[in-house]
Order: structure tokens, then C-alpha cells, then sequence
């Protein structure tokens, strides 16, 4: 049987064999008439108060006819709509809206009555601001939904509903500001999300593996944020916003590296001062992918990059370490990355225990024990600090960074050059919904400069950004 | 278009004269002494002119060899994009050799492997099977940094140069002028390298006075650089090998900060291996122009023509400095054969084209 039947038991039959699962809830009862209706529900999902007074006390009193519309009528569930096919209806149930079937009638009714167990909204822990905003994403579709529809109160914001997962069903919220999004990245966007045939869809990361043109790029292709303001701005700008349900991480493509110099309180502060913390950013990158690589070049191959004093200083720290200087800074490096991934993982009370450990037992002592210099201590705490000025960027910059290293130490400062410079034809070939990815600096769009590493004041950001091609360039006037 | 007006206004400007700061200043001295401007000053308004005149080909948007395959038909255009090709894998062999004995001085202290210079190739025949729009959008990054990386030396060295020393003008006489011109004649080919670009790039009005402006800027900054290395060095000029890496180490800041002119060095040093790849790169486009296929043809080329020139440079390994000379000193000829007779030659053959084309419409 594919769709409701109009006999009760034999449709209530089918259901239970598509529903078998113990927390699927069924109950019956029968109208003023004597009519006997049937009601699937999710146990935990479900707002059973508001199933009880909106939909079952008023059918319990209901004396009219069994069609379907007037029924709908008669329940006072705000969500309210039918459907016959016996597979969508237990999809609702299973997404925790109940379902409800009655005798004589070939259709049954879906109240959105779900009530998922959802965070409160919270500050996010990775996009902290001192000004602005403090609202974060949680992880239920809706309200997120919500969070963006509060801040975008236009009838061209549009959000559209896919389901992606075979298993999983998740949700997927595609939101875009009609006529100043590209119709093309949309039209890109939803053609990529229903082609995915994937079981389960636990985050908004896999949906951006599958969403990039380069899918097994190092280098990321869709912009993250956590919060809602960010996630409008961007959308205003005229990019795709993607929200997953059971992610608080939404996406935004098409995506310019540029994006993550940037920060939300960049627009709330003068932009004199966004401007070098811009720069600042930037230079903090370049320290942490750079400064380790060159430590070990100009040890193995150009002392000259260093002052006579500090290479003095540096000579007489190292001249009794038993490791070869790549092998220490790489030793020293994988002991801060593996110190990094224990304290995000530790419980908290914990996590001071492992500070005292790894400050002071693997720091001071290996320094003492003739282990690794101070020196290379210095240079990977300076570089690990970098790496955290852009958050967005930490996965690609710590294997760039161990890649310089590598590189570093068996080339020299000429493989450090060479490497930035495949990198750098890496970057500007890389094009996601036709948007370079080094935008605006490759190809240059002067206009774009205003608010790239350096900020204009907001009254001279007339335009969105040109190289998204938005078919309305002006955001004010 | 895969380019824009600008990325080539850029490359002419703050691209090209990366190439001319190794070895081409000794040279120039050992010829001139003191009159070292002269015959720069000369290839760089000759250039400028044939760049002026390649912009001009630029005007009906068609591609070198669709051009010739339309006034002598497609056999000799493939036979000419051939030559030309040719020409290109000859005219890349200076720069790598200037790479190659710059890495090997600036890049180490140790003395390094003779391969150190091996990954270059990997790097050029990555860059060179890259599609063009990819190369412009580089020339957009690599234009202020080669700015940034020539006025930070310029302005650290600046002030220890004695411009003094370029007096008296003329003291080389007609003869070392003469060889001046001739013997730079190897490292002012950039004409030709646009030569492969032509209908790639749309023509704007006055695209063609720009271009040719865009690289008197870029000559004048040279010239400016050629003054101060001489102000610099003076009679010691000639065994200056590598003088954009050297004339900054005597600002008086070093000594208490370092050398802190790496930075603008290797900004330098990495525009200039970008351009050391690109006589290869020109010679995949014009082949890939003329033969098609580009999506195979160009990694399968790119691979091939790197891998050959390791391998001639490390054959040639032991004898950098005869091998430059031997091309710059015997073989300079070759370069304005094809660096301005190819460009002259389809600016003066495109009336008879054109009139074809207008018979054909008809």
C-alpha cells in the first residue's frame, strides 16, 4: 500500500509496518459522530500538550462531515496540511510532526506541532565579539531560520526546504535575498544539494564537501560562520546561505578567501582600526605559516637571515641538542598540535592539569633536558599563537605550515619560494560558483579593495562586492 | 577573454624588468663601464615601440596563428608557431641559467647541491599548464610585489650611491655602445612573450599607447636601479653578479636589525622566477594555440619542454657563466630576428589580411 486508504485499520496497518520503532506513539480516539481517528506521533519530538489541545480536544468535539478540509478547519494547530502518500506521511512522524488518520477518508493530516530539543541561543565560542551582536546559530533549522529572518525582514529573503540524507532526513535551509543573489550560484546551490546520496548528514561539513567545485581542495571553498549577523551580511552581499539542521555552523558560498580576514566587529569599530586589525591578521597568518620554516632555513642554509647576536644566541642553545633542527621544530610542532587537540577534547577540569603539563614538563623540562632548545620552543608558541588570529583558516594553515617546514628543511629558503608560489597559482586558479577565490586581489577589482584587508568607512561601501556579480550592485545610496 | 587590458599593463610594468637584474648589469658594465644607461635606455624605447606594435595586433581579436593560418593558410602558421616556439625554448634558457646561479648565491651559504634548482621545473610546468586567466590573475599579485620589493632595495641602497661615478656620458664610445645594445639584446625579448597573448585579451582604445607607457615605466625603474648599482659599486661593478641581492646589505640598519632587505630579496627573487617560466609558458600557448587540444596538449607540453631543459641545464651545469655568454655575446642576433621581426612582420602583413577577411565577408 503506497497511499492512505480510505478503510482506517488497513492505512493504521501499513503505517505501523513503515513506523516499527518503539518510540513512534500511537493513539486513538473517535469524534462526537463516533468517528474513529488514529494518530501517529514521535514520542520525544513531539509537543504532545499542544497535539492535546490543538488537535485532540477539538476533534473530540467535532460533529461535522469526514472530508479532509473541514477537519483541517476544525483543528487549531497553526501548521496544518494534508498528504496521501503513506511514505511522506511517515517521514513527518519521524521529523515530529504527527499525523493524523481517520475513517472515510483517503487523505491523513499533518500538524506541525514538533518540538525538538534545541540549545538556547548562545554567544558562539569561536566568533567571540567584544562589539556587535552576541546571537549565535544552534542547532535546529528553525529557529536559526528564524534568527535570519528577524534580521532580514524582506519579502525577497527567500528560504527553501530541501531534505538531504537517505537515512538521516535532514532538513536544509537554502536562503537567498531574491534579485540581488546570483540566480545562477542558487540554481548551483540546490542542484548540488539534491544530487547528494548520502545516509546521514550530522553536519554542515559534509554538506560542504559536496558543495565545493573542487571537492578534494585543501584549500576551503565555502564560507562558515556561527552567527546570524555575519550569515545576513553576507546573504545581503548576494551570496547563498545554506543552514542544516543539527549544525550550528551555516554556510555561505560563493566563498573568497578574504572572508575569514575579516571579523563581524570590523564593521562595528572605526575602520581605521579595522584596517590593522586586518593587517595585523594577516601578518599573524604569515607568521605562523612562515617563521618556523624560515628558523630552520636560515639554520640549515641562510644564517645570514638572522642578526649575528641573536644567531650568537641561537647557536649557543642549540649546540647540544641531539635532534637535527628540522627534526626538532617538526617534534616541537606535533607536541603543540597534539596538545591542541587533547585540551579542545578535555574535560575542562582537566584541561588546567594539561596547561601545567605542557607548559612546564614538556616545556621547561625538555628545554633542560637538552631535548629541544628554547628557541624553537619560542618560535612554535609565537607561530600557534598566529594560527589563531584567523580561526576559519586553522585546518589549511597548520598543514601549510608543516609543509613549509618540510620543505624548509630539505631546500632551503629557495623551497619555501617555490612552494608559496604554488600556492599562490593554486589559489588564483580556484573558482567556486565562478568567483575567484583570491578576489579581490586576483583578478584585481579596485572597487572591491574598499573592503578587503583594508576598510573603508561604511558610508563609502556604496556597492556589494563586484566579483559575486550581484545583479544589484548598489547597497546604498 | 582570459585576460584583461590591465593584467598586461601589469606584466609589462612590474613583471618584465624582474628579468633584467641578474646578470644583465655585469654584462652591460664589462661592455660600458659608466655608460651602462645608453643601450638600456635603447632596448627599452625599442621594446616599448614592439610592444606598442604587438598591442596594435591585438586590435581584431584574433590569435597570432589564426591570423597567419588566414594569410598563408594552416600549414606554414603551424610551421611558423613552431619556429616561433622555438625561438621561445632558446630565449628561456638565459633567465634559467640566471636563476639557477642566483639560488645557488643568494639562497644558501652553504654551498648547495647542483639540483637545488631541480624543483624549479616543477614548479614552472605547474604554472605553465595552468590556463592564461590563471597567469593574469598572478601578474595582478606579483605586480606589487615586485614594486614593493625593487623600492625597498632602491630606497635602502639609495643612499649610498654616488651618482658621480656615471660621468662622463659617452666615455665608451661608439664601439661599447654598440656592444652594449647588442650584447643586452638576449634580455629584451618581452614583445615576443606577448606575442602568444594576442586575441586573448580584449583591446580597449589606446590600449596599445598604455602598454607601450606600462613598460617605459617599468624600463625607467630599471634604469633607476642600473643608476644606483653603478652609483653603488662603481669600477666594481662588473663582478656585481647579483647586485639587486647585494646593494642593500650597506644600509646602516642592518647591522642592528639583520638583513632585513631579505624581505624585499626574495620579493624580488620570486617575481622573478614567475618570469623565468614564462618564455616556456609563451611557447605552450603558442603551440596549443596552433595545434589545439589545449586541456591535454598544455600539461603534456609544460612537462615535456621542463623536463628537457633540466635536463640541458644540468648538462650545461658546470659552465653557467660561458653558456650565457654564448647567447648573449655570439647568439644575440637571434633575439631581434623574432622578438621585433615576428611583430613588425604581422603589424606590415595585416592590411593584406584584412582585406582578405573583407573579401571573404562579402
Amino acid at each position: 500500500m503506497k497511499n492512505v486508504n480510505e478503510k482506517l485499520d488497513a492505512t493504521a496497518a501499513a503505517m505501523k509496518k513503515l513506523l516499527p520503532a518503539q518510540d513512534i506513539l500511537q493513539f486513538s480516539f473517535s469524534d462526537g459522530t463516533g468517528r474513529q481517528y488514529v494518530c501517529f506521533f514521535a514520542d520525544a519530538i513531539t509537543d504532545k500538550d499542544l497535539l492535546g489541545e490543538q488537535v485532540f480536544r477539538p476533534l473530540m468535539e467535532y460533529r461535522g462531515e469526514a472530508r479532509a478540509k473541514e477537519i483541517a478547519a476544525h483543528v487549531t494547530a497553526p501548521e496544518v496540511r494534508t498528504e496521501r502518500a503513506l511514505g511522506k506521511l511517515a517521514a513527518e512522524v519521524l521529523a515530529g510532526n504527527p499525523v493524523l488518520l481517520w475513517d472515510g477518508m483517503d487523505e491523513g493530516l499533518i500538524a506541525g506541532t514538533k518540538k525538538v530539543p534545541a540549545r538556547a541561543v548562545s554567544e558562539p565560542p569561536t566568533d567571540v565579539a567584544i562589539k556587535g551582536p552576541r546571537e549565535g546559530f544552534v542547532e535546529d533549522v528553525k529557529l536559526n531560520t528564524a534568527l535570519v529572518r528577524k534580521r532580514l525582514k524582506t519579502g525577497e529573503l527567500k528560504i527553501e526546504f530541501l531534505t538531504v540524507g537517505r537515512r538521516s532526513q535532514t532538513a536544509v535551509a537554502v536562503c537567498w535575498l531574491e534579485g540581488t543573489s546570483v540566480q545562477s550560484a542558487v540554481d548551483g546551490v540546490k542542484e548540488k544539494l539534491s544530487a547528494i546520496d548520502i545516509d546521514n548528514v550530522p553536519d554542515s561539513s559534509y554538506l560542504a564537501r559536496f558543495l565545493s567545485d573542487r571537492p578534494y581542495s585543501l584549500v576551503k571553498q565555502v564560507g562558515t560562520t556561527e552567527k546570524p549577523d555575519i550569515f545576513c551580511a553576507k546573504i545581503a552581499e548576494g551570496r547563498v546561505g545554506v543552514i542544516a539542521d543539527g549544525s550550528p555552523i551555516a554556510l555561505t558560498l560563493p566563498y573568497m578567501l578574504v572572508e575569514d580576514f575579516q571579523s563581524s566587529e570590523d564593521y562595528f569599530v572605526p575602520a581605521a582600526r579595522a584596517t590593522f586589525t586586518r593587517f595585523l591578521r594577516l601578518f599573524a597568518l604569515l607568521v605562523a605559516i612562515y617563521l618556523p620554516a624560515f628558523y630552520i632555513a636560515s639554520q640549515l642554509f641562510k644564517l645570514q637571515l638572522l642578526p649575528v647576536k641573536l644567531l650568537l644566541t641561537i647557536a649557543g642553545s642549540i649546540q647540544d641538542i641531539p635532534l637535527s633542527p628540522s627534526l626538532e621544530m617538526l617534534l616541537v610542532l606535533l607536541v603543540l598540535e597534539v596538545l591542541n587537540e587533547a585540551s579542545i577534547r578535555m574535560p575542562k577540569y582537566v584541561g588546567m592539569a594539561l596547561s601545567v603539563v605542557g607548559a612546564l614538563v614538556l616545556g621547561e623540562t625538555a628545554v633542560s633536558a637538552g631535548f629541544v632548545s628554547t628557541p624553537a620552543i619560542i618560535i612554535v608558541a609565537f607561530s600557534g599563537i598566529g594560527l589563531y588570529a584567523v580561526p576559519n583558516l586553522i585546518e589549511e594553515t597548520s598543514v601549510l605550515r608543516l609543509a613549509m617546514l618540510l620543505v624548509a628543511g630539505s631546500v632551503g629558503t629557495y623551497g619555501i619560494l617555490l612552494l608559496s608560489g604554488f600556492v599562490l597559482i593554486y589559489l588564483v586558479s580556484t573558482e567556486n560558483y565562478g568567483v575567484p577565490l583570491a578576489a579581490p586581489f586576483a583578478p584585481l577589482t579596485r572597487r572591491d579593495l574598499r573592503d578587503a584587508l583594508l576598510k573603508y568607512n561604511l558610508a563609502s561601501l556604496k556597492t556589494r562586492p563586484a566579483a559575486l556579480g550581484s545583479p544589484n550592485r548598489r547597497r546604498q545610496k | 577573454m582570459k585576460l584583461s587590458a590591465r593584467q598586461i599593463c601589469f606584466f609589462l610594468a612590474a613583471v618584465a624588468p624582474a628579468g633584467k637584474l641578474v646578470l644583465m648589469p655585469s654584462q652591460l658594465v664589462a661592455q660600458t663601464a659608466n655608460d651602462l644607461l645608453l643601450p638600456v635606455a635603447l632596448q627599452i624605447l625599442a621594446q616599448s615601440a614592439l610592444v606598442f606594435a604587438v598591442l596594435l595586433l591585438a586590435r581584431n581579436g584574433r590569435t597570432v596563428y589564426g591570423m597567419l593560418s588566414d594569410m598563408v593558410g594552416g600549414f606554414f602558421a603551424k610551421a611558423a608557431c613552431v619556429l616561433f616556439a622555438a625561438f621561445l625554448l632558446f630565449a628561456a634558457f638565459v633567465p634559467l641559467v640566471e636563476q639557477k646561479i642566483l639560488v645557488q648565491s643568494i639562497f644558501y651559504d652553504t654551498l648547495p647541491s647542483y639540483v637545488a634548482f631541480a624543483p624549479f621545473f616543477l614548479f614552472a610546468a605547474y604554472l605553465c599548464a595552468k590556463p592564461l586567466a590563471s597567469l593574469g590573475r598572478v601578474w595582478d599579485m606579483l605586480a606589487p610585489l615586485f614594486l614593493v620589493g625593487i623600492l625597498g632595495v632602491l630606497l635602502l641602497s639609495v643612499g649610498n650611491a654616488d651618482f658621480g661615478a656615471l660621468l662622463p656620458v659617452g666615455a665608451a664610445g661608439a664601439g661599447g655602445f654598440g656592444r652594449g645594445v647588442a650584447y643586452t639584446a638576449g634580455w629584451f625579448f618581452d614583445a615576443a612573450l606577448l606575442l602568444p597573448l594576442v586575441g586573448k585579451f580584449p583591446y580597449r582604445k589606446g590600449l596599445a599607447w598604455k602598454g607601450a607607457l606600462c613598460y617605459l615605466g617599468g624600463g625607467i625603474l630599471l634604469l633607476f636601479f642600473l643608476a644606483v648599482y653603478y652609483g653603488i659599486f662603481a669600477e666594481i661593478a662588473v663582478t656585481q653578479l647579483f647586485a639587486f641581492a647585494h646593494m642593500s646589505k650597506y644600509f646602516s640598519g642592518i647591522t642592528a636589525m639583520g638583513r632585513i632587505d631579505y624581505l624585499f630579496i626574495f620579493a624580488i627573487a620570486f617575481v622573478m622566477a614567475f618570469y623565468t617560466a614564462m618564455p616556456v609558458q609563451a611557447a605552450v600557448d603558442a603551440l596549443t594555440d596552433a595545434f589545439g587540444h589545449r586541456r591535454v596538449l598544455a600539461p603534456t607540453l609544460s612537462t615535456a619542454f621542463n623536463a628537457a631543459l633540466l635536463a640541458l641545464m644540468l648538462a650545461f651545469n658546470f659552465v653557467p657563466s660561458a653558456t650565457v655568454s654564448a647567447i648573449t655575446q655570439r647568439a644575440f642576433w637571434i633575439f631581434p630576428v623574432f622578438a621585433a621581426g615576428a611583430p613588425l612582420l604581422l603589424l606590415a602583413l595585416s592590411p593584406v589580411l584584412n582585406k582578405r577577411r573583407e573579401r571573404h565577408a562579402r
